[in-house]
């Protein structure tokens, strides 16, 4: 959570011809750019207070729990006190992130004091799901014990295959089950297929292509694996979703109707950003399948039409086998990809996590050649060899004094993307413009 | 008074702002685009010109490269 | 130019006029233009599993769909092998059975790429004929194979085995008491043969002894397999880890293993008709026609009419693993076959070739390239085997020992075949060496050798077998089709990664350096026209700066550099500029030897600048960090023998990750990056992998490197701005031809001209021209450059200077000329007769100017 590129000004040197990424690669990414009432009105919640509780930095949990009882605000400083200050770039991160998911708000004390508050709302129903109590949102000790009783193995099962289904249908491989048009209405919304301009039926995006690189996560949580859950006390529109889940795989449930439902690993992998490396995702994703050599050959051992089809984002087949296919990366096949919205680290990513476990008894122990790994980064910056930022230039400023008052106002707007005062030419963001133009024309004006 | 003029900023290295430079002197993309020459690592451009640019510097990319990776036929 | 007046001349050397050529033949590879000349192949040959595949799907995601073509086996975890329709195989090297596989493989098919974890392969016909050719049977090729595979073994591939291989290895040609017979253990294909008017024409009838169909009937014995020197420990080791190996591979590796040796065990019966030894070459080639080409095979131990040498190995010659198995593919079936046998550099070919002698006992001739080598080949066999310098004689232009009558005879290709005029002794060497019958011919670095010039030794010699080595057989080189049915085929070729992890050559970490070009160098690159391109990539300052901190890095390290360049200009200005000695085409051979001596043991002297002429003569044991700043082209061939020269294994080979060191210098955003990625496909497809350094970490904070500032890059720039167009190509070598195409290109006063290939030393001729030289500067010719001296094919001087061409004619002088130093010493005053003139070069005619080159 910690590195999630956020804080980095990445954005600031976005070219103009590179298209719109995956945005919200998860729960946090997505959630701030919520306006505030609604975040409150998730927060009626207990379910969601824990999920973003647990999505939140170690150090936010830390602040969350130690105020959590605490009913009025608590002095800023107080709260910057409690780690050392070495440390303060860490406080300061976290005090953003608090702020930008609306868990607590800035308050004044008595005497003038600044201090933080955690949201009413979210700290209620916090306290719900940490100890119990308020209205029942999940309680299992009301059900019966299920006669149908689902095990991890069998919910495991379940889940990867209605996931893969999903997934498959987004690729448009041949082999897909059908899915419902409820899902398929999902998968419109979230942007990841849109609907095609000549038949209209269902294709899959870039962000979808993206999304299929990422992680098996998304943003649901619920409690403990194999135990079973009452759908009382769910409102129409919960259930439909809870419907939904399940067809993603998400959630087990045996017949529609059926007063209980069961959240599968996937489900709560898909929340526990934390245990990305650990066992859970491992027994979730299929063992690793994937040769990459130094000489950019791609074997992959797999029969699946979705892994082939994920491997040919990036790759050039050439020969499929039954339990193998043979592929080459190359600039041309890496380009492709890198157009289609998909990043140098997404690529090496997914080759590294499927490895095939023989790559790491290899000479250099890594899951892919170094080389390789190089080679396709440095195709990516080749790419990025001029940044280009939309700008609007000033110059032949009549004097050196006029030239430093539209400086000093640009950059304190932070809108100055070029300047060099010997020549008394600066470059401003194109969206300031009407706003720097405005304020020069003042200026002009008064002086 | 000032100059005010709209356009693209364009940060880059050295040899490619003198590949940018040379397209423009020798009007390889039909016409000239740098509207001023800034500094060592920029360049103000004409806005309208980028897609052309572009498609020439993924043209001398790919002139100077070569598959490494064969495919042993 | 204004009235006739005889200009002088004058070298930056010496006054020679000409020099002596590097013996060294070097041919330029052209990846993407065939040979006029086709080679013959059998019919079969021109057989192409590839096509296999014209019929396949392709499947949604654009590669060819199999799976409807072959059935996945049970138990396919423990079988190793993929094969695909067109012949492709695909091999993971970390199966239980790899090394069972490998060996099959390896005979049968020819190598795609053997990186770490999976390996290609290709079924070709050369492949096919290859297996048959050390004894390998039909059946029992597409059985293992069925047996190895993960699958079942499309139909297609099995029929092109079969159609490879039925008619295959039928027929040998035998040398038999210096006459050449054509023998096979099957009358049927005589008749067959013999019903073909051409091979009729070949077939040499010398009495009326041969009644009926005339067929020389003969039992052949009892075969002894030759044992090599002092073997090592047993190297199988079977595999003791967890996989169970199917019974049916290893119970089928062993009876293949075993009956390879004892095929032909009982007393075989065979036929033969003899040939007409200059119709050899047509036999062969219409045999190849018929499809059954003709294995050469020689019978030494029953060699009754040529005497024993008395040569054995010596009990230190230990052979390696890959060395013993590379001589077992030859003498196998306890006669010699020929064919050619594949190692990297440094992986010890010469001990495979004096082995090889060792085994055959008979008269021995080396064959190799440059005059440095002859001397290296005498250096093996006494280092090796218990001959001594009575039994090796070097036929070379330099070396004074008496080849006549000697046992091991070491000389080039070019001294063996080529057309001047020789000297007495030379001309009575010759005349020895047509009329023996050497029991084997050695041939070193078989790839540099071009088809014609090889055609011409196998007219000039008679030999009864003949062992090709080499490190690089670049396949789709139509001249290497052509060594496969001239020599025989491919015996053996190792794994250089699996050499590499023995620790038997070196381990090489090979880097491509990207040095940025500076501004005012891209500057001129994207307005000068192309010839001056390379060398302003060359001569980019940040590569003169990488260059120079790379070599003071590892000399602190205590290395040793070798820094190739094929451009003269940037060899010696990097040289110079650096202080470092360097050698290229014009460096006299003393100077050579010289400056490697020195580098070999003078600990101050631990960095030399060489020309191409390095790239393959020279053995640098000492070498370990190779940095190459200006190369031919995309020749892969030139890398891989680049490489080839820190490759031998070097100290604690084991104990490091990296014991040498390849650098590549590439100007980023020019050609030399295009080119540099060329040539490392065959590398990198033997498993090698170049690291992209984009810094050079510390090269920052490395004091004093020249070309920092923009000054001196300034002035840099002018200078290279100011070379001339010469300046800017490669080194030319002997037999690469000019730009023309035609003519082989000199500058005057720097090189000899004529093609020569060491019989005449130094040659010195006057050069009479019509018309009057000026300078523009009005300053002395001295050591200046005045024009270029060619020679046409026809032996026509063509001169060249400014934008004039001139065409002249060689005279001999009616009586000779001595050119004479006079010295002054204090009191006395010596004479030296620095040499003598016995020919001139006139230009009457009137200069032409050149148009549109």
């Amino acid at each position: 959570m910690a590195d999630n590129g956020i804080g980095t000004s990445k954005q600031e040197i976005s070219t103009l011809i590179t298209q719109s990424n995956l945005e919200c690669k998860n729960l946090y990414d997505y959630l701030k750019t919520r306006p505030s009432n609604i975040l409150e009105r998730l927060y009626n919640h207990p379910a969601i207070c824990l999920a973003v509780y647990r999505e939140l930095p170690e150090l936010a949990r830390q602040y969350v729990i130690r105020i959590l009882f605490v009913e009025q605000p608590v002095p800023q400083a107080v709260v910057a006190s409690w780690g050392s200050q070495a440390h303060s770039r860490e406080h300061n991160y976290v005090t953003k992130v608090l702020t930008e998911l609306n868990v607590w708000t800035e308050g004044s004390l008595p005497g003038g004091l600044l201090g933080w508050i955690l949201s009413h709302t979210f700290k209620r129903n916090l306290k719900i799901a940490l100890l119990g109590g308020g209205k029942s949102w999940s309680m299992s000790s009301a059900l019966e014990p299920d006669k149908n009783v689902r095990d991890i193995n069998f919910l495991d099962t379940y889940s990867s295959e209605r996931w893969e289904c999903v997934l498959h249908y987004m690729v448009g491989s041949q082999q897909q089950e059908g899915i419902s048009a409820d899902a398929v209405r999902i998968l419109l919304h979230a942007g990841l297929m849109k609907r095609d301009e000549d038949d209209g039926s269902p294709v899959i995006t870039r962000q979808g292509f993206q999304f299929l690189l990422l992680d098996r996560h998304a943003q649901l949580s619920f409690s403990t694996l194999g135990k079973d859950y009452s759908t009382e006390g769910m409102s129409q529109g919960l259930l439909i979703f809870l419907q939904h889940l399940r067809e993603f795989g998400l959630v087990y449930q045996r017949k529609r109707k059926a007063g209980r439902f069961y959240p599968t690993r996937l489900a709560l992998n898909i929340t526990n950003t934390q245990s990305k490396s650990t066992v859970l995702l491992e027994e979730d994703t299929p063992k690793g399948y994937i040769v990459v050599e130094t000489n950019y050959r791609v074997y992959a051992y797999t029969d699946s039409n979705l892994q082939v089809a994920l491997i040919a984002l990036f790759t050039e087949l050439m020969y499929r086998f039954p339990n193998l296919v043979v592929g080459v990366i190359t600039r041309d096949s890496i380009r492709q990809a890198l157009r289609g919205g998909i990043t140098a680290d997404q690529i090496i990513g997914y080759l590294k996590q499927h490895a095939h476990p023989q790559m790491l008894t290899s000479e250099s122990k890594q899951p892919l050649p170094p080389t390789v790994v190089d080679q396709i980064k440095l195709w990516e910056l080749e790419r990025n060899r001029l940044v280009y930022h939309e700008g609007v230039l000033y110059s032949q400023f009549l004097s050196q004094a006029d030239f430093n008052v539209l400086r000093e106002y640009a950059q304190s707007n932070g809108v100055l993307i070029w300047c060099n005062k010997e020549k008394r030419t600066l470059v401003v963001n194109k969206n300031a413009h009407d706003d720097v133009r405005k304020f020069w024309k003042k200026y002009s004006k008064g002086s | 008074m000032v100059n005010v003029m709209k356009g693209v900023l364009v940060r880059c290295d050295q040899a490619m702002k003198q590949f940018l430079l040379h397209l423009d002197e020798t009007v390889k993309l039909g016409r000239k685009f740098i509207i001023q020459d800034l500094d060592e690592n920029h360049l103000f451009i004409s806005a309208d010109i980028l897609d052309t640019l572009q498609a020439k510097i993924d043209d001398l990319m790919d002139q100077i490269s070569f598959p490494l990776a064969e495919k042993g036929n | 130019m204004g009235p006739p007046k005889r200009p002088g001349f004058k070298s930056d050397k010496s006054s020679k006029k000409r020099k002596k050529e590097e013996e060294n033949t070097w041919i330029p590879e052209d990846d993407d233009v065939a040979e006029g000349e086709e080679a013959t192949v059998p019919g079969a040959a021109a057989r192409d599993a590839e096509k296999n595949d014209d019929k396949i799907q392709e499947d949604e995601f654009g590669s060819k769909d199999y799976r409807s073509q072959m059935i996945l086996k049970p138990d396919n975890n423990s079988r190793p092998l993929w094969v695909a329709p067109n012949g492709h195989i695909f091999l993971e090297s970390f199966s239980p059975v790899y090394k069972h596989a490998h060996d099959f493989l390896i005979a049968i098919s020819e190598p795609v790429c053997r990186p770490e974890h999976i390996h290609e392969y290709k079924l070709t016909a050369y492949s096919l004929y290859a297996a048959v050719s050390v004894g390998l049977q039909t059946n029992d090729i597409v059985e293992y194979l069925k047996r190895l595979s993960k699958t079942s073994v499309p139909d297609g591939i099995v029929e092109f085995i079969k159609l490879c291989t039925l008619s295959y290895g039928k027929v040998k040609l035998v040398l038999k008491h210096n006459k050449y017979f054509v023998e096979s253990p099957h009358p049927e294909i005589l008749q067959k043969l013999l019903k073909d008017p051409v091979i009729q024409e070949c077939r040499l009838r010398r009495t009326a002894e041969e009644e009926g169909d005339g067929f020389i009937t003969q039992v052949q014995d009892k075969k002894i397999i030759p044992s090599f020197g002092a073997k090592p420990g047993t190297s199988t080791d079977p595999n003791s880890e967890g996989t169970p190996v199917p019974d049916d591979i290893t119970n089928f590796y062993e009876k293949m293993d075993n009956e390879e040796e004892e095929e032909e065990d009982t007393g075989l019966q065979t036929v033969s008709f003899e040939v007409n030894q200059e119709k050899i070459e047509v036999i062969q080639k219409r045999c190849i026609e018929l499809e059954y080409p003709l294995l050469a095979e020689y019978d030494f131990r029953n060699d009754t009419v040529n005497a024993d040498i008395n040569i054995d190995l010596r009990p230190s010659a230990v052979l390696r693993p890959y060395q013993e198995k590379s001589l077992r593919k030859m003498f196998g079936n306890g006669r010699a076959r020929s064919g050619v046998i594949v190692l990297p550099c440094g992986a010890g070919k010469s001990l495979v070739g004096v082995t090889a002698c060792c085994t055959v006992r008979k008269r021995a001739l080396v064959l190799c390239n440059s005059g440095v080598s002859v001397e290296q080949w005498k250096q093996q066999f006494k280092m090796w085997s218990t001959a001594d310098d009575s039994m090796i004689c070097r036929f070379t232009s330099e070396a004074k020992d008496k080849p006549m009558g000697c046992s091991i005879l070491v000389t080039t290709y070019s001294m063996i075949t080529h057309t001047q005029k020789r000297s007495w002794e030379a001309e009575q060497t010759m005349k020895w060496l047509q009329e023996q019958e050497w029991g084997i011919m050695v041939l070193d670095e078989v790839h540099t050798i071009p088809a014609k010039m090889f055609r011409r030794v196998l007219t000039i010699v008679q030999s009864h077998c003949k062992l090709g080595l080499t490190a690089t057989l670049l396949r789709e080189d139509d001249k290497i089709a052509d060594l496969n049915f001239l020599i025989g085929p491919k015996l053996y070729e190792a794994n250089w990664l699996e050499l590499q992890k023995k620790g038997f050559i070196a381990r090489v970490q090979c880097a491509e350096v990207w040095c940025p070009m500076t501004p005012e160098f891209y500057r001129e690159y994207l307005v000068c026209k192309t010839s001056k391109r390379l060398l302003l990539y060359v001569m980019n300052p940040n590569k003169f700066c990488a260059t120079q901190y790379l070599i003071r890095y590892h000399e602190r390290r205590g290395d040793k550099t070798i820094v190739f360049s094929d451009n003269v200009f940037a060899l010696k200005h990097y040289a110079i500029k650096m202080n470092k000695p360097y050698i290229y085409g014009p460096t006299s051979q003393s100077e050579r030897i010289q400056i490697l001596q020195n580098f070999k043991f003078n600990p101050k002297v631990n960095t030399i600048f060489v020309s191409k002429v390095a790239d393959t003569s020279f053995d640098l044991p000492e070498a370990n960090v190779l940095i190459q700043i200006s190369s031919h082209g995309g020749s892969r061939r030139q890398e891989a023998q680049r490489l080839g020269r820190i490759l031998r294994a070097k100290k604690g080979a084991i104990a490091e990750e990296y014991n040498a060191f390849f650098y590549t210098l590439v100007s980023q955003d020019t050609m030399e990056m295009n080119y540099s990625r060329k040539r490392q496909r065959f590398l990198v497809n033997q498993g090698y992998s170049y690291k992209v350094i984009t810094k050079l970490a510390g090269m920052d904070k490395e004091p004093d490197l020249m070309y920092k500032t923009r000054e001196e890059q300034g002035l840099l720039l002018q200078q290279v701005l100011a070379a001339s167009d010469i300046d800017c190509e490669d080194e030319k070598m002997p037999g690469e031809g000019g730009r023309g195409g035609s003519s082989g290109s000199r500058r005057v006063g720097h090189m000899g001209s004529i093609p020569d290939d060491g019989v005449i030393n130094e040659e010195y001729a006057f050069i009479e021209l019509q018309g009057d030289l000026k300078s523009h500067s009005e300053t002395a010719f001295d050591g200046k450059f005045v024009g270029d001296l060619h020679f046409t094919k026809s032996g026509t001087p063509l001169l060249i200077i400014g934008h004039h061409l001139m065409y002249g004619k060689e005279m001999k002088l009616e009586k000779p000329f001595a050119l004479l130093e006079k010295k002054q010493k204090n009191d006395s005053t010596d004479y030296t007769i620095k040499c003598v003139i016995r020919k001139k070069i006139i230009f009457k005619t009137r200069p032409k100017p050149i148009v549109g080159v």
